[in-house]
């Protein structure tokens, strides 16, 4: 059941009236059973639900053990079967085949052989996301942040809340234990609130994201048919469609939760507006480097060890995370680039940026965001290149070509953008649309400022959403990109 | 009050507010299933691309163009379906491309349109009507130039282009006879009314309509239908008049003695390929199908008249030489006129030339009588009324047409 179809909408509808219909103490109850409804309606899902149930019984299971378990090795061993077991699934479903490639390889670089196993996995969807969910309970009952949950109802709805199962944001057990016990009652404000900000990311998603994807998988899907300068406009504007795409659907997953009576972890802060690459990684998929951070870069030591250290800490980090995206080589070079440049930033800051407090001026600091948008855009290639499968060869060889035509005449190849549904008042709407969507979410957040506008104003903006989306919005053609990982 | 009721109090207040924010809402999307419906680019609503066009120019008073690659048949239903109500014709022709000649000035009124359609069978005269009564605007009068094959039992006198689901229609729900028609899923159409992947492709359509580029049909195919502009009896193709009826080509009109003779020669040996192979006898059951149909559109409030449209002197004489041939065909207007005269219902005209005056002249072809020729048997239907009322329409038995090679007569 994808967020932009009619039948979520539906089912949203339906869930959140019977939610605020019930008492109170009933709904994180009924909210389990819509969310496993949710979870089953996929047929896919349903024949691997059992995954679910058994990470959700595994990681409940070794919290309360864990909160009654004094002696550390049997503790440190309650953590490391809970990873071995919850995260066997994930290597089981995303990375076996893969690993068992470099293993093939690795062998026969020895003039061994190995048989490639020949898998072809469906992994349950939101796979990534409730065992990291469910993981980093299991770490927080071993450094006994909080109470580990004896119901195990109310941690079976978090591991499997269903406005963000599929693609987050990967929430943590302290912060929805309190909700889920003390529902809030039913408010307007927060209702129109989260409307908006489904409404909000709808239109990221279905007017901005799967118009630029038009675009970006043409150019993508074949590249020996593409020019330098047509590649690297794909490459701009691909960041954007990620943003536009994922973004959108933390929107609605916020949204939606927030309708619902809930406040998930935000996942964005304006990251086009980040001034340098850690600063963009501040600012991009928060609760995954959230998550990184408390349970890996900090446990790895963080930057208390040294120099080399921190860097090499850095690397792993980003390179764990690329790999979190997916079993393929694209994924595991974007991370490792994305590794070196942070390490190098660190570098250059320590060695060059000393002293250097002062605000710079407004033309530096756009500079350096656009630095930044461009550093950004450039190392996702990789990411891009396996989602779409693109070939490299093409990719480096094509990217050279071209550009004498592109300098000599650029209206032609202005003109050329329209064969690729970059033309006519489409374009207009992507250019416009995204401005200002960028520029709203750089002053905060939207819902909150919508919330603070007259009514006129307040309408005005609902009615140019929504005739945005419906003569704009592509409809019935494309998944979240995130709902893959 | 107590905390029950003031739960309850707040949530219909609540309750209500939400309502009436989905209420502003839903400008939008009632003017998404307005457009939609109104546009209409697949034809789920409104017809077809093609016919709709015919049909739009025709109600705007336009003869149009490229009659031959017109789907009449979907002309017919989207001209019942669109004609207004209190503009709907007050007469209407049934029959095959025979009644396409009949023209307001023949009919002698201008609340007329030709119903007929290029090849019809029986299926297609009856659902030609039907779809008049289905939307409300059953005519006062129905001519049906009633072609011989329509008494003929087998599925050779079929059409292969008639609506068949039509008429399984009007035979179940009308006249009671069992098919296997079931009532089309108007769920499924209507959802298209709010997907909003409809409304855009139907803004698309309507925009490249405003700046005037070509209209294409979803497979992207050019509607070649037009207005027809200047001296309309100057034309190169058939053309498809405001009335229903059909002007032939100028070449077609003008044809002398020698041509049509000729048209009328190479009609002889395709006669029976028409609809009529392997004719030998007339079906009961179409009898009692046409004696149904014609009572039918009585309970209606139409008056019947029902003519025999002549064939070419040539083409007649030689189903009279070729008898054996012929036998289910030379039955028909003696039925026909028995069943006329038993029913007191008007008949005009004959099969057979010779009874009506008719000279070759009157014919374009072996088949189809030119206005002359009509206007020889036919006085239009305010006579016909005005003879209905006064007791003085003529006996259908007045006439007997010849039916052996022996009544063959030098012509």
């Amino acid at each position: 059941m994808e967020f932009n179809t009619p039948l979520f909408l539906g089912f949203f509808a339906a869930a959140a009236v019977i939610n605020y219909a019930l008492p109170r103490m009933l709904r994180p109850y009924f909210l389990l059973i819509a969310s496993y409804a949710f979870y089953l309606y996929d047929p896919d899902n349903a024949a691997l639900v059992w995954i679910l149930l058994t990470t959700t019984a595994i990681s409940w299971a070794a919290g309360l053990a864990l909160e009654k378990i004094q002696r550390r090795a049997v503790r440190v061993a309650i953590v490391t079967a809970s990873f071995l077991s919850c995260g066997g699934f994930l290597f089981y479903f995303k990375y076996l085949g893969f690993f068992d490639e470099i293993f093939a390889s690795f062998l026969s670089l020895f003039g061994g052989k190995a048989n490639v196993l020949q898998l072809d996995l469906v992994a349950p969807l939101g796979l990534s996301y409730f065992i990291f969910a469910s993981l980093g309970y299991v770490v927080d009952q071993y450094r006994r942040k909080y109470p580990a949950e004896k119901n195990p109802l109310l941690y079976g709805l978090f591991v499997s809340f269903f406005p963000c199962i599929f693609t987050g944001p990967i929430e943590r057990y302290d912060r929805m234990s309190r909700q889920f016990k003390h529902p809030r009652p039913f408010s307007y404000n927060r209702c129109a609130g989260g409307a908006f900000r489904m409404l909000w990311g709808y239109f990221k998603k279905m007017v901005l994201a799967d118009n630029l994807a038009v675009f970006v998988s043409s150019i993508f899907s074949k590249p020996e048919n593409s020019t330098g300068p047509q590649l690297l406009l794909a490459i701009l504007i691909f960041s954007m469609q990620l943003y536009m795409d994922f973004s959108g659907c933390c929107d609605i997953a916020i949204g939606g939760a927030r309708i619902l009576g809930f406040d998930l972890l935000e996942n964005f802060n304006a990251p086009f507006m980040a001034t340098s690459f850690s600063d963009f990684w501040r600012r991009w998929h928060m609760s995954l480097t959230g998550w990184f951070r408390d349970y890996l870069y900090i446990p790895l030591g963080g930057s208390r060890h040294g120099r080399v250290r921190h860097y090499i800490n850095l690397v792993i980090v980003f390179l764990v995370s690329g790999l979190w995206h997916g079993a393929a080589w694209g994924y595991v070079l974007w991370g490792l680039v994305s590794g070196v440049l942070s390490a190098a930033e660190v570098i250059w800051q320590k060695s060059f940026a000393k002293n250097s407090h002062a605000k710079p001026p407004l033309a530096v600091v756009w500079l350096q965001r656009v630095g930044t948008y461009v550093l950004f855009s450039l190392s996702l290639t990789f990411f891009m290149s396996a989602l779409y499968g693109v070939d490299w060869s093409y990719l480096t060889t094509n990217i050279t070509l071209g550009w004498n035509t592109f300098f000599a005449d650029p209206n032609a190849f202005c003109a050329g953008l329209s064969a690729f549904g970059l033309g006519g008042r489409k374009l207009m709407v992507l250019i416009f649309g995204t401005a200002a969507v960028l520029a709203a979410e750089s002053r905060g957040s939207i819902a909150a400022w919508i919330r603070r506008q007259n009514w006129s104003i307040r309408w005005t903006l609902y009615y140019a959403l929504g005739l945005g989306i419906l003569f704009y919005g592509a409809f019935g053609q494309s998944v979240f990109i995130y709902q893959q990982y | 009050m107590n905390h029950m009721a003031k739960t309850l109090l707040r949530r219909l207040y609540y309750g209500t507010k939400i309502l009436c924010k989905f209420a502003l809402i839903s400008p939008i999307l009632l003017f998404m299933v307005y457009f939609s419906y109104k546009v209409d680019r697949s034809g789920l609503f409104q017809g077809a691309l093609g016919p709709r066009t015919v049909v739009d120019l025709m109600l705007s008073g336009h003869d149009v163009t490229n009659f031959e690659q017109m789907d009449e048949r979907s002309v017919v239903s989207l001209y019942a379906q669109d004609v207004p109500e209190d503009e709907h014709p007050s007469v209407i022709g049934i029959g095959s491309s025979r009644v396409l000649q009949f023209n307001r000035e023949v009919i002698g009124t201008d609340s007329y349109f030709s119903m007929g359609v290029t090849g019809a069978d029986v299926r297609d005269n009856m659902t030609s009507y039907y779809v008049m009564v289905r939307a409300g605007k059953a005519p006062d009068v129905l001519v049906w130039s009633v072609d011989p094959w329509v008494l003929y039992g087998s599925e050779k006198a079929f059409d292969s282009r008639a609506d068949s689901e039509l008429y399984n229609e009007f035979l179940t729900k009308v006249l009671g006879v069992e098919t296997d028609y079931e009532e089309p899923d108007k769920v499924e159409l209507w959802k298209a009314l709010a997907d909003p992947a409809y409304f855009q492709g139907n803004m698309d359509y309507y925009m490249a309509i405003r700046s005037g580029a070509a209209v294409t049909d979803d497979e992207g195919n050019e509607i070649p239908f037009k207005a027809v502009t200047g001296d309309v009896y100057d034309n190169d193709a058939s053309i498809k008049r405001s009335d229903g009826s059909v002007l032939y080509s100028k070449e077609f009109r003008e044809q002398n003695q020698d041509q049509i003779l000729f048209n009328a020669m190479s009609a002889c040996n395709t006669f029976n390929s028409v609809h009529m192979e392997g004719f030998t006898e007339l079906s009961a059951k179409q009898e009692q199908a046409f004696d149904a149909f014609i009572r039918y559109a009585q309970s209606n409030g139409t008056t019947v008249i029902l003519v025999l449209c002549p064939w070419h002197p040539y083409l007649y004489d030689f189903l009279l030489w070729q008898e054996d041939d012929h036998q289910g065909f030379l039955q028909v207007e003696n039925w026909i006129r028995q069943y006329a005269h038993d029913n007191q219902v008007p008949l005009y005209g004959s099969y057979d030339p010779l009874q009506l005056g008719m000279e070759e002249m009157d014919f374009f072809d072996g088949l189809h009588c030119k206005d002359i020729g009509l206007k020889k048997f036919f006085p239009g239907v305010p006579a016909v009324l005005q003879q209905i009322e006064s007791g003085s329409v003529p006996d259908a038995l007045e006439i007997t047409p010849r039916t052996t090679a022996a009544e063959r007569c030098p012509w």
